[in-house]
């Protein structure tokens, strides 16, 4: 079986320039994510032993790692591959024009924030952490990039209803209904951090205002900051549910487990928000508690997805001659050549068993006390955002890229050794930073000129052992991405073999039934905003009416605040 | 068709299991008082930081987090004594980790944050900032002794004063000079101020010259004008009047 051509489409030619410039230019942007995270590792570990490197200052480069690798890299990944499932499964041509804004916004957004970012002017990182004050051109082209994806959404809309116009009764094909549930947790995601950009942060960093209320910001910002990740997990999944059962020969063990799965994380993604903000004053702890609660129940559709995600690949495995209780894990085709793409999803879903459990261990209330911003936090993160959601996003990258330029993947070998090469330095980087977050070492901090640093009185030799480790585990890493960048644009520069085609991999149910509850997502959407008022409203209410001081604006560089020039 | 048992079977046990999980939380909190941090509107932000004895065996400590340093720097309390720990900030997000310890805190501007804590033993704790601050924040870390009982309690000399307080001090400090500049050893934020009149010191150039009352007035009216060697050009300019340099001046010829 090869991966390619089964379901090939052909499709617009502005559609597929389109889909190529949004999978290589965030690709471009990642080489520079990458060494920004190579660097991070070099610090802590005390090989560097300086605040700046080359020109850019660590925090400098904390930002651009943080925004290119999880903004950037994220949401144009997001918004091709949506349209790719969009474009595929209901097959109606979309508005070009609308397509083409919102790909202008959002490359414009990127070049405004990444302006200010590498001018030093935007040292805030990626949660902003007002009052330190970014250059408005930062916040503006946040702004964008998320206009631009919320176009991308709206322009799935008519095709979405024009097909169920013409196939009623029909389900929902899967990959749709999963994109779908990321875009809505995008919406509701970003709908508070655009409060606080657009009322809080941009009238202050503009000199209108001249304070920031940071308790409203912050809980604005968290209300973004969690459902995010979902956004992220959200395409994986997609590719999990639809596509994995087909690598490994077999069908998708149950179709309902998928949209339950998509629906509940419509459902939980969003009320947990404050279970990153435990440690923090003026919250009162029983809302803190609620989303404690809600927290736990957004880890059962990742329990669901590891036993459909099992299940479906002994089906595939016993289909290829796997025998016995656990002898059909011999089966699988972990270094096939031609299902490349397996490696990076399985890869993923083993790195995602830890990102899993450590997040559990995050979300219990209390026991956040030992974690919260030490060491910890980064490894958990990583083996989620920098596991199953890298590992997938940079696979299916490649696999679109080749199959809509109609390119034969180069160096197959090295190919399909990367993900494994990535698995092994994410466990040793995670470890590492696992024992040192434990002992308290600090995350966001810049080890080599203090902790790490043998001739500094703040020297603490006993974070260093993991602080290496997370070292070796990042060189791997990076490694494992250089190897990547390779394959990635040496297939791009390759021979034409056929002729380009929007190409999906596309598994059949093996269970298909038809339960009513996972079939609309209008039940599930006004559950969900139940749930948002009974999580937010208090705590926000509580908040407002507080009347906390606001902070005048700082630069990361002075313990003096920013002159705030008087209204003209 | 139905779902099938097996299905039904994984997703009942799941809501148990991460019901169990939390339930263990809410067992901590209820039984052993293991809770977070609550929201305080009874204690205002403050600006000074202090160690408050309630009684032999209870204290209080108000921490002031600032760019980039706590204030009190450090503190001693005996061992068996609850010491409630208050950390507000009079400018940008910090946060607060006693490491060895489960109190965790984050300091939020306009906000205080406050939790409770035990201690049972005599140990050198180290306070650090685990929240990004700006560029100071690699190194913003104070001291928490906790000593014998007996230590504490027996009459010991009085520390001699770090410095005299009078104008040029307090100039020094509400212009937030100290902040980068210590009185102490060397910081490695800015040049100490540690016996700095009269020394001589080496600038970014290489020349040397002898710190006296002109470079000390150029140094504070245009930090940009000599730079020491190994210091970055980042000090703002303080916002002084004559009158207010020349006090600063007359004291930094004090700090032996």
């Amino acid at each position: 079986m090869t991966l390619s051509n089964e379901h090939a489409m052909e499709i617009e030619p502005g559609l597929r320039r389109m889909l190529l410039i949004e999978i290589v230019f965030p690709m471009i942007l990642l080489i520079l994510g990458i060494y920004h995270g190579l660097l991070q590792v070099l610090y802590r570990a005390g090989i560097i032993h300086s605040s700046q490197f080359l020109g850019l200052e660590y925090f400098q480069g904390l930002t651009l790692h943080g925004v290119v690798n999880a903004i950037v890299f994220t949401t144009f990944f997001a918004v091709a591959f949506g349209y790719a499932v969009v474009r595929h499964y209901l097959a109606r041509p979309l508005n070009m024009t609308v397509a083409w804004l919102s790909f202008a916004l959002m490359m414009i957004g990127t070049l405004l924030s990444a302006a200010a970012i590498l001018s030093g002017k935007a040292t805030v990182l990626y949660t902003f952490y007002p009052p330190l004050r970014a250059h408005p051109a930062f916040y503006f082209g946040l702004v964008l990039v998320v206009v631009g994806s919320w176009l991308a959404f709206f322009n799935w809309l008519p095709p979405y209803f024009a097909w169920k116009r013409e196939h009623p009764g029909e389900k929902i094909p899967l990959a749709v209904v999963g994109i779908f549930a990321a875009f809505i947790v995008w919406l509701i995601a970003t709908a508070p951090v655009a409060v606080e950009i657009l009322f809080l942060l941009i009238p202050w960093s503009m000199g209108w205002v001249g304070t920031v209320n940071v308790p409203l910001a912050r809980m604005l910002f968290w209300f973004f900051g969690h459902p995010l990740v979902y956004f992220w997990l959200l395409p994986t999944y997609v590719m999990y549910y639809t596509m994995l059962p087909k690598l490994c020969g077999g069908k998708l063990f149950s179709d309902f487990a998928g949209r339950l799965t998509f629906l509940w994380l419509v459902l939980y993604s969003a009320p947990v928000g404050i279970h990153h903000q435990f440690t923090e004053p003026g919250i009162t702890d029983t809302w803190k508690f609620v989303h404690a609660f809600f927290t736990m129940l957004v880890a059962v559709p990742s329990f669901l997805t590891a036993f459909t995600m099992a299940a479906s690949m002994e089906q595939g495995a016993r289909q290829s001659g796997g025998r016995g209780l656990l002898g059909w894990w011999k089966k699988l085709p972990y270094l096939d050549k031609d299902r490349w793409l397996f490696s990076y999803l399985f890869a993923g879903l083993f790195i995602f068993i830890f990102g899993g459990v450590t997040g559990i261990i995050n979300a219990s209330y209390n026991m956040n006390n030992v974690v919260h911003n030490t060491a910890w936090l980064p490894a958990h993160f990583h083996q989620t955002v920098a596991g199953p959601v890298f590992l997938s996003y940079i696979g299916m990258s490649l696999f679109l890229a080749a199959s809509l330029t109609g390119k034969q993947i180069k160096f197959p070998a090295w190919n399909v050794w990367v993900p494994y090469i990535w698995t092994l330095g994410i466990m040793i980087f995670s470890t590492g930073l696992f024992i040192g977050g434990a002992a308290g070492e600090p995350r966001r901090t810049n080890l080599g000129v203090s902790y790490s640093d043998p001739h500094s009185s703040l020297y603490h030799p006993e974070w260093h052992f993991g602080d290496i480790m997370g070292c070796v585990g990042g060189i791997i890493m990076t490694i494992a991405g250089l190897m990547f960048f390779v394959v990635f644009f040496a297939t791009l520069c390759g021979q034409t073999a056929r002729k380009g085609a929007l190409d999906l991999i596309v598994s059949e149910p093996y269970h298909d039934e038809r339960v009513p509850a996972v079939q609309s997502f209008t039940p599930w959407l006004a559950a969900a905003a139940l749930l948002l008022v009974i999580a937010y409203a208090p705590p926000l209410t509580e908040t407002i009416r507080s009347q906390f001081p606001g902070a005048r604006g700082y630069s990361p560089h002075s313990p003096l605040p920013v002159n705030v020039e008087p209204n003209h | 068709m139905t779902v099938t048992q097996l299905e039904r079977r994984v997703f009942a046990i799941a809501i148990l299991f991460v019901l169990l999980l939390f339930g263990f939380a809410a067992l901590a909190v209820n039984q052993f008082h293991v809770g977070l941090p609550t929201c305080l509107t009874s204690v205002k932000p403050f600006q000074k930081g202090e160690l408050i004895t309630h009684a032999p065996n209870h204290y209080e400590v108000h921490y002031v987090a600032r760019m980039w340093r706590f204030e009190p720097e450090e503190v001693t309390v005996p061992a068996g004594s609850i010491v409630d720990v208050y950390v507000s900030t009079p400018d940008v997000t910090h946060g607060l980790i006693l490491l060895g310890t489960n109190l965790n805190l984050m300091a939020v501007p306009g906000v205080v944050n406050y939790a409770r804590i035990k201690f049972d033993q005599p140990h050198v704790y180290q306070v650090l900032c685990h929240e990004y601050c700006g560029l100071g924040h690699d190194r913003m870390a104070a001291t928490l002794r906790v000593v014998d009982a007996a230590t504490y309690h027996s009459p010991k000399p009085s520390p001699p004063p770090l410095a005299t307080i009078d104008a040029g001090y307090r100039l020094l400090e509400e212009k937030e000079c100290l902040s980068c500049h210590s009185l102490h050893a060397d910081a490695d934020l800015a040049p100490s101020f540690k016996g700095i009149y009269g020394k001589t010191q080496t600038l970014g150039d290489g020349s040397v010259i002898a710190i006296d009352d002109a470079y000390l007035r150029e140094s504070i009216v245009h930090p940009s004008a000599k730079l020491v060697k190994g210091y970055d050009d980042v000090m703002p300019v303080p916002t002084a009047t004559d009158e207010e340099v020349e006090q600063m001046i007359q004291y930094l010829k004090t700090t032996k």
